[in-house]
């Protein structure tokens, strides 16, 4: 047998137990899950909490989770019944002032999922399941619909003689401003970017505290394309609602990173960007004072690294084997602020000959490189 | 240490609400290529392009920011080292033009008082979806005394132009500095009998 298929069969048994040995899940999870038979959708699924440990709970899980969602989408995408009081009420919680303020969201998010991956085409592509009461609404249950801008055009008015008049150009309406391939499809179909779109905004609506913040985009993006991918096809059918949830659970751990008001507590990003420079310092103190010298301080680099668990530095399938790794890990996520110093040694030669500009550039710009490398490196460093 | 391969160093920052095409512009300037397939910029993101103005090698180095209100702290922290801020809204967007307040009144707080100032109304190819006036735009830049200029990462229009006019307004400030004390390591050469750049907006 080979190594790959001892690999499928050991996550095959652990999966089968009836209640699932954790420990053992993740120490298999750590070092990479296979791309075959939907294991990795599956086994985030568990290590993200969303799916109990006991095999034959996951059903009804399933089933009631899914019943939410659709839930939610009913009430705040299909039929919120829309803002009922005075468009120019002053009242800060008049309906249509939540309806204004809800749309600004939405904008910020509209411009974010039309830029995700755009080095792949899977999110500017129709979804095989698009949610069939937003789809057969004539549009108007489309989120896209309600800030997309229109301009109305004025026609200049031409005399011909007495009282003739006719419009020189007709008046039309300004095309979507969609830009590129990420447009919307037609009616009856649904980009996958559109499903994005929607979780994040019931995330956001959901979640009021924190509302939608950039970056949580390509924070979920890989989440729903391992589970949009799935071989299973129920599994494919319900990644939307399937991705929401463990999206919501991954958040609850790292939402600190995006609210700047936690910047400076210990859940917060500023706290991990010391962790990593302590980190640094102690494994090479050379890289570190040279860094220290040439004031790049490790915002210009590790803020991005660290708060969108390196998502934006590597291509969408070594992410996910990256993601392996950080959601296997018991004290998540300690061992990630191990990966980023691990990605500064291994270009630390580089880094040695250059000056501020070509390094802020090449840690910017994180040279391609086998992530495998990267991980080896990482648990050779120890505890943080 | 390898020889400094330019004269002078100027520090630039782009700012504006999100989606404007900060980066973009950016993009258009240091590879002089458009693409409409950016990721968003989380943070902060950096290019570096050397120019030469009056016989000086002038390298920029640019610093491109998030415009989410979310990555203000992070960000604001680079607005005391820029000599040169360029604001950017979408003249397709009106909300974009509104905010325009908000980001000065976010350099007068962080900023260093001296630090030149250019408005830039991108997206000018976009006419048919225009919703800012160029009027309006040269009026808000006349009222607080700012360069503005139209631009078009897209189609390549004043891109160089509002980098160079940036850089120019620069390098006059540092040359006038140097007229009072000479205590600066790079001579800079002084032209006297060159007009000032004229403030007025672009035409």
């Amino acid at each position: 047998m080979s190594l790959h298929k001892a690999r499928i069969k050991a996550f095959e048994e652990i999966l089968d137990q009836d209640v699932i040995d954790m420990q053992q899940l993740q120490k298999l999870a750590f070092n990479g899950i296979p791309d075959d038979k939907g294991l990795r959708s599956l086994v985030w699924k568990i290590l993200l909490h969303y799916l109990p440990q006991e095999k034959n709970a996951r059903e009804t899980t399933l089933i009631k989770k899914r019943q939410l969602y659709k839930q939610f989408i009913e009430e705040i995408i299909v039929s919120p019944g829309g803002p009922t009081d005075h468009p120019l009420n002053m009242s800060p919680d008049s309906s249509w002032s939540t309806y204004f303020k809800d749309n600004e969201v939405l904008l910020q998010i509209d411009k974010d999922v039309r830029r995700l991956c755009p080095d792949i085409s899977f999110f500017q592509s129709a979804t095989e399941f698009p949610c069939p009461e937003v789809v057969n609404s004539n549009g108007i249950k489309r989120l896209h619909k309600r800030v997309e801008q229109s301009v109305l055009k004025y026609a200049t008015l031409e005399r011909r003689g007495l009282g003739v008049a006719k419009l020189s150009n007709e008046i039309k309406r300004a095309e979507n401003i969609t830009s590129g391939d990420y447009a919307p499809l037609n009616e009856g179909c649904e980009a996958h970017w559109e499903v994005v779109e929607r979780m994040l905004f019931l995330y956001a609506k959901l979640n009021p505290g924190q509302g939608y913040v950039q970056g949580m985009n390509e924070i979920i993006g890989p989440i729903y394309h391992t589970f949009a991918i799935d071989a299973d096809k129920e599994f494919r059918q319900h990644a939307e609602a399937d991705c929401f949830f463990c999206f919501t659970n991954l958040m609850a751990e790292i939402r600190d990173f995006f609210i700047r008001t936690l910047d400076e507590a210990e859940s917060g990003i500023n706290y991990m960007m010391c962790k990593l420079n302590e980190f640094l310092k102690r494994h090479d103190p050379d890289v570190w004072t040279l860094l220290e010298k040439q004031e790049l301080r490790p915002q210009y680099y590790s803020f991005r690294w660290l708060t969108l668990l390196l998502s934006q530095e590597f291509s969408l399938p070594d992410v996910e084997r990256i993601w392996d790794t950080l959601f296997a890990d018991s004290q998540r996520f300690d061992f990630l602020i191990n990966i980023c110093c691990a990605m500064i040694l291994l270009v630390r030669d580089n880094l040695l000959g250059g000056d501020f500009a070509s390094n802020v550039k090449l840690l910017q710009n994180f040279p391609p490189m086998d992530v495998s490398l990267i991980l080896n490196k990482a648990a050779t460093l120890g505890n943080t | 240490m390898a020889k400094k391969t330019y004269d002078l160093l100027f520090k630039l920052l782009l700012i504006g609400d999100s989606g404007v095409g900060k980066t973009c512009i950016l993009f258009r300037f240091s590879d002089n290529h458009f693409t409409t397939t950016f990721i968003s910029t989380i943070g902060i993101d950096f290019k570096i392009k050397t120019v030469e103005l009056r016989g000086k090698k002038i390298k920029l180095q640019i610093w491109d920011t998030a415009g989410q209100e979310r990555f203000h702290t992070i960000t604001t922290s680079y607005y005391r080292g820029a000599m040169g801020i360029m604001l950017v809204y979408d003249i397709t967007n009106e909300k974009t033009f509104d905010d325009i307040v908000k980001w000065l009144r976010n350099i007068d707080e962080h900023a260093n008082e001296d630090v030149e100032k250019m408005i830039l109304g991108n997206k000018c190819d976009m006419e048919e979806k225009r919703v800012v006036s160029k009027e309006r735009g040269e009026a808000i830049a006349r009222e607080h005394g700012i360069r503005f200029m139209e631009t078009s990462a897209k189609a390549n229009i004043n891109i160089d132009r509002a980098f160079s006019e940036l850089a120019e307004a620069i390098l006059d400030k540092t040359a006038g500095r140097e007229a009072d004390a000479d205590h600066s390591r790079i001579a800079v050469e002084r032209r006297p009998s060159r007009a000032p750049p004229s403030r007025a907006c672009c035409t």
